[in-house]
C-alpha cells in the first residue's frame, strides 16, 4: 500500500468503474437472474408464472441431473488419475538422464492443451469412427476386425471413450507443470539420496513426491474445477448420447433449457451447477487442507 | 595374454551396469518418443489427409497420399458459404479486443487493488476473487436471457463482454501479486518529482509489469480463440460465427467427408498452431506460471 501518496478518490473511481460494471454485468447479474427464474415455470415464451420450490423439487428428484452430476465426477476420478498420475510418471522417466530430446517432448506434450476442445473432440470423433476411424482400422489391421464397434454408441463405454481425449488432451499440461516444480528443487538432494543407495522407486516416493505435494495439489485442484464445467467436446463427440449415458450437468441444462426451450427449468439446473460444482470443488479443498495439516502435525 | 581377457568381478558388475542403463535408456527413450508423437500425430495425420480426396481417403485411411491434391483447400477457400474466412476473422477480432481490454483492465485494477488505500478496496478484491471459483458454466442460460433482454446478443462485440469479465480475475490476482513486489520508492520517487497518478501508472509501473502482463495476455489468448460454450449461445448471424463454432457448422454439413473437415480444421487451427510453435518456450512458461499461481 502507499503511505505517502494518496491519488483522488475521483481518480481512482474512474479507473475502476468501467472494470467493475462489465465484471458484475456478466457474473453477477447472470447469477441473480437464473435463481430468479428458478422459480418460475417458463418455457420461453411470454408466459410466465410463479411455481415457488416446484422447480427444485423436480430437480432433486430428476435422474438425469443426478446421473450427469455422477459422470462430471467419473471424468473428475479418470482425469485425476489419468492425467496427473500419469503426467507424474512420464515425468520421473522425463528427469532420467538417460532421456534425450527433453525439450521436444515439453513442446510436443503441450501442444494438445492449446488446440480448442471442439477440435480435440472432432478429431477423436474420427478416430472413434466406425467405417474411417483408426481404432476400427487398427482392429483390422491385426485381425480383430470382430472386435470393431460404432464406439461412440456403446452405452458402457461412451463416458470412458470422451474421458480419454480429455485426459490425452491434458497431460503434457501436466507434465509441464510438475517438470518446472521439480527442477526448482535442490539437485543436491538427489545426489545425496542416490548415494545413500536410494533406487529411483525411492527417490521418486520418498523425496519427489513429498517436495512437489503442494504442486500436485494445485494441479489436482485445476482438474477438478476443468472437469465439472466438462461441455465442449461432449457437445461434439455425443451430445450426452446415446441416450443420457454421456450427459454431463452444463450439457442437460443446455438441452433443456434451448432444445426444449424450458428456461424456467433450464435456470434451475444452472443454479444446480453452481451449488454443486461449489460443493465439489470447496469439498476437495477441504479434504486437502485436513490432509496437509494432518501431515504436518 | 590371456590374462586381458579375463574381467576381473567389478569390471562384469560394471558391464553389466552398463548393458542395463543402455536398456533401461533405451526403453525410456522409446516410451517418451511413443507419448510425443501420439500427441503431435493428430496434426500430422489431418495434414497429409487433407491433401487427399474423399474417395482415396475412405479407401485408405491411414496412408499416405500418392497423388497430393490441394483440391480440398481450394474448395473451402473458393466458397464464401462455409463462413470460414469470416469466422477467422471473427476470431481474431474477439480474440484481440479480448486480450486487450484483459490485459489493460487487470492491470489497472490489479495495481490499484495494491497499492491505493480506500475503503471498498477489500471488498472489490473479494469480489474479483469469487470470479475464480465461480463454475463459469452455471451461468450458461442466465447469461443468455441477460443479454437478450439488454439486445446485447448477437453483435461483434457480444463475446468480449463475458470474456473480459471471465478473464479478469486471474489477471488482476496475478498482476496484484506481482506489484505487492515491487517496491513502493518508485512512485514516492515519481510522485516527488511531480508526476500525476496517472503518469506514474502508465509511464513508471506499467514497463515494470511486463512480464505479468505477458502472461495474462498469453493465457487469454488462447481461452479466447478456443472458447466455444459462451459463442454457442450468445452468437446466431453465421455472419459473427467464431472458429470453433463455424467449425461444428462446417462438420455437421459435411460429416462423411474427412479430408474436406480436416483441410478446414487445419486451416483454422493454423494461427494458433503457428503461434505456438514460433514461441512455445515463452507460452509454456506462460501458461505454467499462470495456472501455479491462479
Amino acid at each position: 500500500m502507499l503511505q505517502a501518496i494518496k491519488p483522488k478518490k475521483r481518480v481512482v473511481f474512474a479507473y475502476l468503474v468501467i472494470p467493475t460494471i462489465l465484471f458484475v454485468f456478466a457474473v453477477f447479474v447472470p447469477l441473480v437472474t437464473a435463481l430468479v427464474n428458478s422459480f418460475y415455470e417458463w418455457k420461453g415464451g411470454p408466459n410466465k408464472t410463479f411455481n415457488g420450490l416446484t422447480n427444485y423439487n423436480t430437480l432433486i428428484h430428476d435422474p438425469t441431473f443426478w446421473l450427469s452430476f455422477r459422470h462430471n465426477l467419473f471424468l473428475v476420478a479418470v482425469c485425476i488419475i489419468g492425467q496427473i498420475g500419469i503426467a507424474f510418471i512420464l515425468v520421473l522417466m522425463i528427469n532420467s538422464r538417460l532421456v534425450k530430446l527433453k525439450g521436444i517432448h515439453r513442446t510436443f506434450g503441450f501442444f494438445p492443451s492449446t488446440i480448442a476442445a471442439v477440435s480435440i473432440g472432432f478429431i477423436w470423433t474420427m478416430i472413434y469412427d466406425y467405417k474411417r476411424g483408426i481404432i476400427n482400422w487398427f482392429l483390422a489391421a491385426i485381425g480383430r476386425g470382430d472386435l470393431q464397434k460404432v464406439w461412440l454408441n456403446e452405452e458402457k463405454l461412451v463416458m470412458l471413450l470422451v474421458a480419454i481425449p480429455l485426459v490425452w488432451q491434458w497431460i503434457g499440461y501436466y507434465m509441464v507443470i510438475i517438470l518446472s516444480a521439480i527442477s526448482s528443487i535442490d539437485t543436491e538432494i538427489f545426489e545425496v539420496a542416490e548415494l545413500d543407495g536410494a533406487n529411483a522407486f525411492q527417490r521418486a516416493i520418498y523425496i519427489v513426491l513429498p517436495l512437489i505435494k503442494n504442486t500436485l495439489l494445485v494441479c489436482i485442484t485445476l482438474c477438478i474445477a476443468g472437469n465439472m464445467k466438462a461441455f465442449d467436446n461432449i457437445y461434439v463427440m455425443t451430445s450426452g448420447g446415446p441416450g443420457n449415458a454421456s450427459m454431463v450437468m452444463a450439457m442437460y441444462g443446455y438441452n433443456i433449457s434451448f432444445n426444449q426451450s424450458n428456461l424456467g427449468y433450464g435456470s434451475t439446473i444452472s443454479v444446480g451447477i453452481f451449488v454443486m460444482s461449489l460443493l465439489v470443488i470447496g469439498g476437495s479443498q477441504w479434504i486437502i487442507g485436513l490432509l496437509t495439516k494432518d501431515k504436518e502435525a | 595374454m590371456a590374462k586381458k581377457f579375463e574381467m576381473t568381478k567389478v569390471e562384469k558388475n560394471d558391464a553389466l551396469t552398463k548393458v542395463k542403463k543402455g536398456v533401461l535408456g533405451v526403453f525410456l527413450n522409446a516410451i517418451l518418443i511413443i507419448f510425443s508423437a501420439t500427441c503431435i500425430f493428430p496434426l500430422v495425420w489431418m495434414f497429409y489427409s487433407s491433401l487427399k480426396e474423399k474417395r482415396v481417403f475412405n479407401a485408405d485411411i491411414i496412408g499416405l497420399p500418392k497423388s497430393p491434391t490441394l483440391l480440398n483447400y481450394k474448395n473451402i477457400l473458393s466458397n464464401p458459404d462455409y463462413q470460414l474466412g469470416t469466422s477467422m476473422k471473427n476470431s481474431l477480432v474477439v480474440t484481440a479486443c479480448s486480450v486487450f481490454l484483459i490485459v489493460l483492465f487487470g492491470f489497472i485494477v490489479g495495481y490499484i487493488l495494491a497499492r491505493v488505500r480506500f475503503k471498498l478496496n477489500r471488498v472489490l478484491y473479494v469480489m474479483f476473487l469469487m470470479g475464480m471459483l465461480i463454475p463459469i458454466h452455471s451461468l450458461l442460460v442466465p447469461i443468455y436471457l441477460v443479454f437478450k433482454n439488454t439486445g446485447l446478443s448477437n453483435h461483434w462485440y457480444t463475446l468480449i463482454i463475458p470474456y473480459v469479465a471471465f478473464g479478469l480475475p486471474t489477471a488482476i490476482f496475478l498482476v496484484e501479486g506481482f506489484v505487492k513486489g515491487v517496491p513502493t520508492a518508485l512512485e514516492e520517487a515519481a510522485a516527488i518529482d511531480g508526476s500525476s497518478f496517472s503518469r506514474t501508472l502508465f509511464q513508471i509501473i506499467m514497463p515494470i509489469c511486463r512480464p505479468i502482463m505477458t502472461t495474462v495476455a498469453i493465457i487469454n489468448v488462447f481461452t479466447c480463440w478456443n472458447e466455444f460454450s459462451f459463442a454457442l449461445i450468445l452468437l446466431k448471424s453465421p455472419k459473427l460465427l467464431t472458429v470453433p463454432l463455424a467449425m461444428t457448422q462446417f462438420t455437421g454439413q459435411f460429416g462423411s467427408d474427412y479430408p474436406k473437415i480436416m483441410a478446414a480444421m487445419l486451416l483454422t487451427m493454423s494461427p494458433i498452431v503457428v503461434l505456438y510453435f514460433t514461441c512455445s518456450k515463452q507460452i509454456i512458461k506462460g501458461m505454467v506460471a499462470g495456472a501455479v499461481k491462479g
